[in-house]
């Protein structure tokens, strides 16, 4: 009999620095997500209606102007996050900053093909879905940006008890 | 932008003034593409909540459909709105009553 297994793809190190332990393959595929995301996030299209929420629900001006006023800063974090990516792809060792950007594409990413594939919190495709392809991969991101989330909160400093904006 | 505030109609002007000082609350959403423990770690992150503070926030989007995760003037809420806006996260802001 055998236990199932898998090697964690990234792992804290004892100076702050990740290991990332992914294939060439994967590795690849997400330079292509980040690069894909990088081009869509400038285009006004349903997949990335979601990268751009709305801020002001009850009043169309003020959203009108938060949305100008953000909306570049928005495409560019996204944009950098990509080329941050791509230029970090290889690498076996990753800075805090760089695995959040990882975490940052493989997020957004979720984010788009969520939409595309108008999941909801029970989905659950069966093999004959002609989507079946982008339900495995979304599955799969899930499971890289849990990874990432599992590793990432270890670096996190203490909580700041003393400056509670809800003072609870 | 518009008229000089002296020209503008003195009711309007008060009304921007009230607007700016009165306390608005930063609402986050449940959406069915986000991970539980990806929003907890963002709300961690952002706001430096505790670990318990976050995953409780977390939990009450996730069941009640949205929290209040933080307050503030305008300008501060608008700040925090557009940092989970840039993790993903579907905020929102409004005036709290």
């Amino acid at each position: 009999m055998v236990r199932f297994r898998r090697p964690k793809p990234f792992e804290a190190l004892a100076d702050g620095t990740f290991r990332v332990r992914l294939t060439p393959d994967v590795r690849r595929f997400l330079v292509r997500l980040g690069d894909e995301i990088g081009e869509i996030v400038t285009l006004d299209i349903p997949e990335t209606r979601r990268l751009f929420p709305t801020a002001y629900p009850n009043d169309p001006d003020k959203d009108a102007g938060y949305r100008i006023l953000a909306r570049d800063g928005l495409v560019d974090q996204r944009q950098t996050a990509a080329d941050t990516l791509r230029a970090t792809a290889d690498n076996e060792i990753l800075t805090e900053d760089e695995l959040a950007q990882w975490m940052s594409v493989i997020n957004d990413a979720r984010l788009v093909l969520g939409t595309r594939l108008d999941v909801s919190e029970d989905d659950e495709p069966d093999l004959d879905d002609p989507d079946i392809g982008l339900y495995l991969i979304y599955d799969e991101l899930g499971y890289l940006l849990d990874s990432i989330v599992k590793v990432m909160v270890t670096a996190l400093p203490e909580p700041d008890d003393d400056d509670d904006p809800l003072n609870s | 932008m518009g008229a000089p505030l002296e020209l503008q109609d003195p009711e309007l002007v008060t009304d921007e003034v009230v607007d700016e000082d009165r306390p608005w609350v930063v609402i986050v959403w449940n959406d069915p593409i986000n991970l539980m423990s990806y929003v907890a770690y963002v709300f961690q992150k952002v706001f430096g909540y505790s670990k318990e503070k976050a995953n409780k926030l977390m939990m009450d989007v996730h069941h009640k459909g949205r929290a209040v995760v933080s307050s503030g003037t305008r300008t501060e809420a608008e700040r925090d709105v557009n940092r989970l806006h840039g993790h993903g996260l579907w905020a929102t802001m409004e005036h709290d009553e």
